[in-house]
């Protein structure tokens, strides 16, 4: 009985792990049992009619449909992290993509940043960036060449939290600019205003929140603004992150959504999604054209429509200030980021088949969460580079 | 109160001098009394409203789903937190695992050897890690074993960073207890012809086992709740994981993810953890009391 305490000591430890150990093993098995009863005969009628529909085209494996379910010796995790731009979509994936594959894929939305960085360590199995890598960047890689694969396109929304001011805003590349930079400080500047006779602008000052990590939407954002403004491009520049002139740092568009919202008489930038779900004022900016457009699915697309002729072979592209009638300026891919010589067979495996159904069957849930689908010809070319990935010297996505 | 009743009682002897000295006397121990009660209030205030401020915020959020479900996607309403209460209490168990024997051992070596030229280094190389921000923790194992050793985010480099959390606690109340430990109980022991080591773990370790847990607990406590050293190290997982090869979720870090996101649902679950995190720690605290109450020797 001396030692006792110690028993008892351990008796709770015990007892704390059992009930977290037999809480696991009671709903994590019964959740993904249930979901692969239920998904396998649906989606197994859906892969033999479209397979036998596109596989006539040419000689490449068919898009959408070919995955469907579990592949025997793929990896059954996998691990991501970065951009918090496409997180949204990212994380539906996923989540569908584990009821119908029973591959867990976790993606920890960490910013562009610390994705690229992440990726280059080899710390995760595949990084996430909307700011394609820079050439210094890519030589700092440790695993070989890395391959941009597009999978999403969004834009960047310009928005606001002004009490008072229902108006839906417009800005010009020069109050744009200008409010970023720090020379038009009050809502009720005469730039702005003379845009916006009618929305009643108060006096107040404005407040701008911008992001704190390394973020690709900061790129993109910064890219436009140096694309517009002279003054910008001296200085601030373009990058992930910048040194912002005014304003307060947050961390993720999840942090730069909840800064606007909390703070009155605010302004910041965000993937259009997180402006959607957050019922924050989006403005519309006014293109390279002359016209004011709305950030949305048709509008990104059309940004992106030229881009496909003249995308570079590595896929790195930039499409701010686009030309067309009604692009919006403020748009760009996102790319997932990964090696192309693989190491692990299974994961090479799991890799590649999850590219194969983000870039065809994933591509349907980007306009409802207010992201834009790849053009067609975007999308081949992404097809030719995840049949590029190799394992051991062999193709690594296995057809199916 | 009582001895200046009796002054004033016995006044007439006392010049008008002397009475106002006690005067002002008992007013400054009333004023004093007063401050002191009054601090007291405030400090047990704080801590019942932080409670009350939880409980209210958080209390909606606690469900069936919030401990069984894994996370929805962005934006969707619903779900829970299950993976990160898991991956929490995982890690907790397995930075003990490592973090215990080590500070136990350390508080032992520091108390019961105190002599050796050894263990003056060993107290102010305790010291300073006890004094080091986690975050630096989290780096210091991010650069070990996330970019070498494993390679990779993972729930085992999430335990360690967590054990080294804990380790300067443990150890800095381990020894403080073991000193409380009557110097004659050694002595009686060793006369008997006990050897060292024995007399250390079954009389001293013995005398000292509340402390010795409490200190267990409080740096468990501590450890449960920090978020900085795992944000580099477990990185977090919206799956379930028992691996602790692979990354692995944890609730100050869902709390911290879910507290800065800017949905509304997001934000109830952040109070719906804290809630969950005190509560954890709380039973945690209360179960080693009662299975250590009834040892209590003499």
């Amino acid at each position: 009985m001396r030692f006792g305490f110690k028993w008892s000591l351990l008796a709770v430890l015990l007892v704390v792990v059992l009930a977290a150990c037999t809480n696991t093993s009671t709903t994590a098995p019964t959740a993904t049992a249930s979901s692969g009863v239920s998904q396998a005969p649906g989606a197994q009628g859906t892969a033999s009619q479209t397979s036998s529909v596109t596989g006539a085209t040419s000689g490449r494996p068919a898009g959408a449909g070919l995955i469907n379910g579990p592949y025997p010796g793929e990896a059954r995790n996998l691990n991501g992290a970065g951009a918090t731009f496409p997180a949204v979509l990212y994380t539906k994936w996923f989540s569908d993509y584990a009821q119908l594959t029973g591959v867990q894929i976790n993606y920890q939305s960490i910013g562009s940043g610390g994705g690229i960085k992440a990726i280059s360590d080899r710390t995760v199995d595949f990084g996430a960036s909307d700011a394609p890598l820079t050439d210094e960047q890519l030589k700092a890689v440790k695993g070989g060449q890395l391959l941009h694969i597009p999978t999403t396109l969004g834009g960047v929304a310009v928005t606001y939290n002004i009490p008072g001011v229902s108006k839906q805003l417009k800005f010009t590349p020069e109050t744009l600019s200008g409010i970023f930079l720090g020379t038009i400080t009050k809502w009720n500047d005469p730039k702005l205003v003379a845009d916006n006779p009618d929305a009643g602008l108060p006096g107040n000052n404005i407040v701008v929140v911008h992001r704190s990590d390394g973020s690709g939407t900061t790129n993109i954002f910064t890219d436009y603004l140096s694309n517009v403004s002279s003054d910008w491009k001296s200085k601030v520049g373009v990058g992930t992150s910048v040194n912002w002139p005014v304003g307060l740092g947050e961390k993720g568009n999840e942090g730069v959504s909840a800064g606007v919202k909390q703070n009155p008489n605010s302004i910041g930038y965000v993937e259009v999604i997180y402006a959607i779900q957050n019922k924050l004022g989006v403005g519309l900016l006014k293109n390279k054209a002359g016209n004011f457009v709305q950030p949305s699915t048709e509008t990104v697309s059309e940004a992106a429509a030229g881009v496909a002729q003249s995308i570079a072979p590595d896929l790195r592209a930039s499409i701010v200030n686009a030309p067309g009638a009604n692009a919006y300026p403020i748009a760009g891919l996102t790319y997932i980021l990964i090696y192309q010589q693989q190491t692990d067979k299974a994961k090479a495996i799991a890799l590649t088949r999850m590219l194969w159904w983000g870039i065809h069957d994933g591509q349907k849930y980007t306009t409802e969460l207010g992201y834009s689908p790849l053009p067609q010809e975007i999308v081949s070319k992404v097809e030719d580079k995840i049949l590029s990935v190799t394992v051991n010297g062999q193709q690594a996505f296995p057809g199916k | 109160m009582e001895g200046s009743d009796i002054t004033v009682g016995s006044g007439g002897a006392l010049t008008r001098d002397q009475d106002g000295i006690w005067q002002r006397r008992r007013l400054v121990d009333v004023f004093m009394t007063v401050l002191i009660t009054v601090s007291a209030l405030i400090g047990v205030a704080v801590l019942l409203a932080i409670l009350a401020y939880v409980v209210i915020n958080g209390a909606p959020a606690l469900n069936l789903d919030f401990f069984t479900q894994r996370p929805l996607p962005y934006g969707e309403v619903g779900g829970g937190v299950a993976p990160a209460i898991l991956g929490t209490l995982y890690m907790l168990f397995v930075a003990g695992l490592i973090g215990v024997p080590i500070g136990v051992g350390t508080g032992i070596y520091l108390s019961e050897y105190a002599g050796t030229r050894l263990a003056p280094a060993v107290r102010f190389t305790i010291d300073l890690i006890a004094g080091l921000p986690s975050i630096v923790i989290g780096v210091f194992v991010w650069a070990l074993l996330v970019r070498h050793l494993v390679g990779h985010f993972s729930g085992l480099a999430g335990s360690v960073a967590l054990a080294i959390v804990m380790v300067p606690i443990i150890t800095r109340t381990v020894e403080e207890v073991l000193r409380l430990v009557p110097g004659s109980l050694r002595e009686a022991a060793l006369a008997l012809g006990v050897p060292r080591w024995r007399t250390i773990l079954r009389v001293v370790l013995p005398t000292a086992r509340s402390g010795v847990t409490t200190g267990v607990v409080l740096a468990m406590a501590r450890a449960g709740g920090e978020t900085a050293p795992l944000l580099l190290t477990s990185l977090g997982n919206q799956f379930f994981n028992t691996n602790l090869l692979q990354p692995m979720a944890a609730l100050p870090v869902q709390i911290y993810n879910y507290a800065s996101s800017p949905f509304a649902d997001w934000h109830t679950k952040a109070w719906g953890g804290a809630l969950v995190l005190i509560a954890t720690i709380g039973v945690l605290s209360l179960v080693t009391r009662l299975a250590t109450r009834g040892q209590r020797p003499g």
